[in-house]
């Protein structure tokens, strides 16, 4: 393959940023979800109005 | 909804305006914006020799010198818009994509007999995609020259295949082949 | 009767904040799988296509691979930015909390897809063109881009008070959408380094089929992995959000 470094380089650093992306979102979906659903069973729990 | 409304037009007439004006700033702009001029214009409103420009245009076949100055490789080549050539001297490697039918863009400064001494020379990528055995294809087939300019239209090959391209090559070639087996 | 008018547009609004998000969550959370999967095997297959079975090109050999990773990115980050721009819209004249919401969450994604396009045409024109950068009106339009991309990051994030960054970030990014089709537009109105497009409406594509169909792949992977991104990261905001109106409204109605 001509130019291997460029094209390598074009892909790892798509990918990475891909990766980066990809991961963080679903970690911070995830949080996200755990802590809404301990709020909310906090919440009927402690028999707050709805 | 009122209030709505006319948020929606307040929006609507500042994206107007804003849009006219980038408008007009880019048209009064416009010469400066431009990457590079054409030898013709080169031609017809000379810079001062004093001047960097960028000369934007073809490479004519069959104009290239290549000699060396000691180490370093000399290329002299013409550079055509169709209507007028420059002739451009350049001290130093040409890029991968420099050939003859290439667009370069040369940036330099042009001299009082008209010659161009480019300090840089950039190869100027057009907008065709082709992979190597369907050019060689058009070459064969007597439809292309890249020498000589852009590829034919892109509906006459865009479809062909390297295998379609490898079969018309192998005709093409047939009857050498056969003598020579 | 107009008091009445707003009072109802007041009302309305009242249920779009409190309704609209929660019902986006329920979308997105049906919408999600059939973005994420769809991109994974889109672009795992647009990019070993691109990469080990498409031909390489006559002049440029192996290096035209590259675009198939800056074509999308190219074509992302001016999506990303329409994207923003709409959102700025239904922020501006609607109010709507989501076009908010959605205004945070896409402006980084569609930097670092700018900053990826930059950064592969800039790996792609030292051997081609033999310059890393040039200041042609393609290129610099693109950067201009990314800075827009940058500025509104920050702006949105700059003031105590988010509503105000909303507002601040909405009008930078409508009106940095008048970069949008000088972009497109760069490479026919004046003459640049950059080569014109390759697609186009009104012609046959420049370009080998057995180049096209990697490239129209990765890009509709790419699209829906941008997309999958967006929506997840907006389903975990609105659900960050509700959390947050949750917990201070147990505490103001603890101290009330």
């Amino acid at each position: 393959m001509t130019h291997l470094p460029y094209i390598a380089g074009a892909y790892g650093l798509a990918a990475m940023v891909a990766l980066w992306f990809g991961i963080g979102a679903t970690l911070r979906l995830r949080r996200a979800r755990t802590r809404l659903a301990a709020v909310e069973a906090a919440r009927t729990r402690g028999g707050g109005d709805a | 909804m009122t209030r709505k409304s006319r948020r929606l037009w307040l929006v609507c007439a500042c994206v107007l305006g804003l849009g006219a004006a980038a408008g007009l700033t880019l048209n009064a702009f416009s010469s400066n914006i431009v990457f590079f001029m054409a030898p013709s214009q080169v031609r017809a409103h000379p810079p001062g020799a004093d001047r960097t420009i960028r000369l934007g245009g073809m490479v004519v076949a069959g104009s290239v010198t290549r000699t060396h100055e000691g180490e370093t490789p000399i290329a002299q080549f013409d550079v055509t818009d169709g209507q007028a050539a420059v002739r451009v001297r350049y001290a130093g490697i040409l890029p991968d994509l420099f050939r003859e039918g290439q667009s370069v863009v040369a940036v330099g400064t042009v001299g009082p007999n008209g010659a161009f001494t480019a300090s840089e020379v950039l190869a100027k990528h057009d907008e065709t995609y082709m992979p190597k055995e369907v050019a060689e294809a058009l070459r064969a087939s007597g439809k292309w020259d890249p020498k000589y300019g852009k590829a034919p239209d892109a509906a006459s090959w865009d479809t062909m295949t390297v295998k379609d391209a490898r079969h018309d090559l192998a005709a093409a070639r047939g009857p050498k082949d056969g003598q020579a087996e | 009767m107009s008091a009445s008018q707003t009072l109802a547009a007041r009302t309305g609004s009242l249920f779009h904040r409190f309704a609209n998000p929660g019902r986006f969550l329920r979308l997105g959370a049906r919408l999600q799988p059939w973005l994420t999967w769809p991109a994974l095997a889109l672009t795992l297959i647009g990019v070993i296509w691109g990469l080990f079975l498409s031909p390489a090109d006559w002049q440029q050999g192996d290096s035209v691979r590259i675009m198939y990773v800056h074509v999308p990115a190219a074509w992302l980050a001016s999506s990303g930015y329409m994207a923003l721009a709409v959102c700025s819209v239904l922020s501006l004249v609607w109010r709507h909390p989501l076009a908010d919401l959605a205004a945070v969450e896409i402006g980084p994604v569609g930097a670092a897809i700018t900053a990826v396009c930059l950064a592969t045409g800039s790996l792609w024109g030292k051997p081609m063109w033999g310059t890393w950068w040039v200041w042609d009106a393609r290129l610099t339009s693109v950067l201009v881009l990314f800075f827009l991309y940058l500025g509104h990051i920050a702006l949105i994030r700059a003031f105590d008070e988010p509503q105000r960054g909303y507002r601040a970030a909405a009008i930078l990014a409508l009106a940095g959408a008048v970069d949008l089709p000088i972009i497109k537009f760069s490479v026919q109105w004046w003459n640049t380094l950059h080569q014109p497009d390759s697609i186009t409406l009104t012609g046959a594509p420049t370009m080998s089929t057995t180049m096209l169909w990697p490239l129209l792949i990765c890009t509709l992977g790419f699209t829906l992995g941008f997309g999958a991104i967006v929506v997840a990261r907006l389903r975990a905001a609105v659900m960050e959000s509700r959390a947050r109106a949750l917990l201070s409204a147990r505490r103001g109605g603890a101290s009330s």
